[in-house]
């Protein structure tokens, strides 16, 4: 294909060549990375240090967007709760809605925003001032120092934070649910607890662990397979954060179709 | 001990055409040429971060295009390479970067480890930097620990790109002879890409000349220096009228 070419058809072509490079990337990363885990080959001091700037970080931002939106909702349901007198629905609603959607992909969303961004940027500026070669030629394999221990440190935290995000978006909820519309913490525990199962939740933190793999796996290869210099890495960030929110919603698509 | 024959890569267009080169053990060989003329890809196929298409790469007598990823960490476990970005981990201090290849190689002896960045940071004119991070060093600051770095391990094989761009002539000339000294006492076997030809030719045994991905000399020093291929001529000897 010529690549001055821009009618529709070389437009359309170039966009689905590069969406099937990039899926291949993905794919072939992930294959390399699972080779790695048999027998397990991966830094382990370089694991810690992501666990906790991934995941303690990201506590504050993860928090304060968990609290509000659970306050939120109820802004938002209670009109039509007063409506029909439905009090005693509000902790299902707000914990259905929380546990099995909302919870994970907001914090997700947040999540790839914050650490998925940043992992792009850094892993394309250690790519293009030649950082990676230089681990390569210290005979250090740069997947498994550098890019396993951050995939699986996204997809603990992902999982942990979810579970935090998801406590604290029920308290905003409980909350607001008690200020606005005058439903007592104890209605809307009673509401929760009889109807909400732990498969709600369990769905909820399924999909969190596989919303965590399209981070960890899109933004490591958008880091890795940066091309340009600095204008590359803005691209590749770009690309990542885009990639990442794709394929959170594809996933989320599929797997309330699954774990219905 | 460094032998190509052959070798042709390509990324958009062909960068490096049917080069044959043979460095002999313990030789300082410099390798000349203006920009995008293939020297840097020249060298990361020898440090196998790229394989040709065509051709072969050995080092230490075996080739290296075919290995699996643990037979060429072997391989590069007995090489060195400064990068002509310097490639310094932002994360890692000064003493940290020199130190990580001693680390990584199994040296658990702090005290040891302490001594040997001492020692390189002496010898890079830099004491007293170990805490630094290389985001607050110069270019040239950044380009000596880079050589620090890949000096550390006295390696068998070391490969350096551009080792003094960026550096005051006082400080370059001291880097080349650093160099030299460093290749004399490991009896290391070091490929140098260098622009600044005039203190390259200085310490180095051979020379090669790259141009449009080909080698199109290769000899000694004193060879290069009297060389009449106009090409050759005109480029060590920095003339503004010629071929170029």
């Amino acid at each position: 294909m010529n690549p001055e070419e821009t009618g529709l058809p070389a437009q359309t072509g170039r966009a689905v060549l590069s969406l099937a490079s990039d899926l291949g990337g993905v794919a072939v990363l992930a294959g390399r990375l699972a080779r790695r885990l048999v027998p397990p080959r991966l830094d382990g001091p370089e694991l810690w240090r992501n666990l906790h700037r991934m995941g303690v970080r990201s506590l504050p931002i993860v928090g304060v967007t968990a609290l509000f939106t659970g306050g939120i909702m109820v802004i938002q349901a209670g009109v039509l709760i007063r409506r029909f007198g439905a009090e005693g629905l509000l902790g299902w609603g707000a914990g259905f809605a929380t546990l099995r959607e909302v919870g994970p992909i907001l914090i997700a969303l947040m999540f790839s925003g914050r650490v998925g961004a940043n992992n792009t940027a850094e892993l394309a500026t250690m790519t293009v001032t030649e950082q990676i070669d230089a681990l390569e030629t210290l005979a250090i394999d740069p997947l498994s120092y550098l890019i396993l221990p951050r995939v699986i440190a996204m997809v603990v935290m992902l999982f942990v934070l979810t579970v935090y995000g998801d406590v604290l978006a029920l308290l905003g909820a409980a909350f607001m649910g008690d200020a606005l519309l005058g439903v007592s913490t104890a209605t809307f525990a009673n509401g929760f607890l009889e109807t909400i199962r732990v498969w709600d939740m369990a769905t909820g933190l399924i999909k969190s662990s596989l919303f965590g793999f399209v981070i960890a796996l899109s933004s490591s290869h958008f880091g890795l397979a940066v091309t340009g210099g600095a204008p590359g890495v803005g691209r590749a960030v770009n690309a990542s954060v885009v990639a990442s929110a794709t394929g959170i919603f594809v996933c989320d698509y599929v797997a309330t179709y699954l774990l219905k | 001990m460094i032998e190509l024959s052959h070798v042709w890569k390509r990324f958009a267009a062909p960068v490096l055409r049917d080069v044959s080169l043979r460095v002999p053990e313990g030789c300082l060989y410099g390798l000349i040429g203006p920009g995008a003329a293939g020297k840097s890809v020249l060298l990361k196929c020898l440090a196998g971060l790229l394989r040709p298409e065509r051709g072969s790469v050995r080092v230490f007598g075996g080739a290296i295009e075919g290995l699996d990823e643990v037979s060429l960490q072997a391989v590069r476990n007995r090489v060195g390479m400064l990068f002509q970005n310097n490639a310094l981990f932002d994360h890692l201090t000064v003493a940290e970067n020199i130190a990580f290849p001693l680390r990584r190689r199994g040296m658990t002896d702090e005290a040891e480890i302490a001594a040997r960045v001492a020692d390189r940071l002496r010898a890079v004119s830099l004491p007293g930097f170990e805490g630094r991070l290389p985001g607050g060093l110069s270019g040239g600051q950044k380009k000596r620990v880079g050589v620090a770095r890949a000096t550390v391990t006295r390696a068998e094989v070391v490969l350096y790109d551009e080792p003094a761009a960026g550096l005051d002539p006082v400080t370059s000339q001291k880097i080349f002879d650093l160099l030299r000294r460093e290749q004399q006492e490991a009896g290391a076997t070091v490929i140098m890409v260098s622009s600044d030809i005039d203190r390259l030719l200085t310490v180095t045994d051979r020379v090669g000349m790259m141009l449009d991905g080909a080698l199109i000399f290769d000899g000694t020093t004193a060879e290069a220096q009297g060389s009449l291929h106009p090409v050759v001529k005109q480029f060590v000897h920095g003339e503004v009228e010629g071929p170029l």
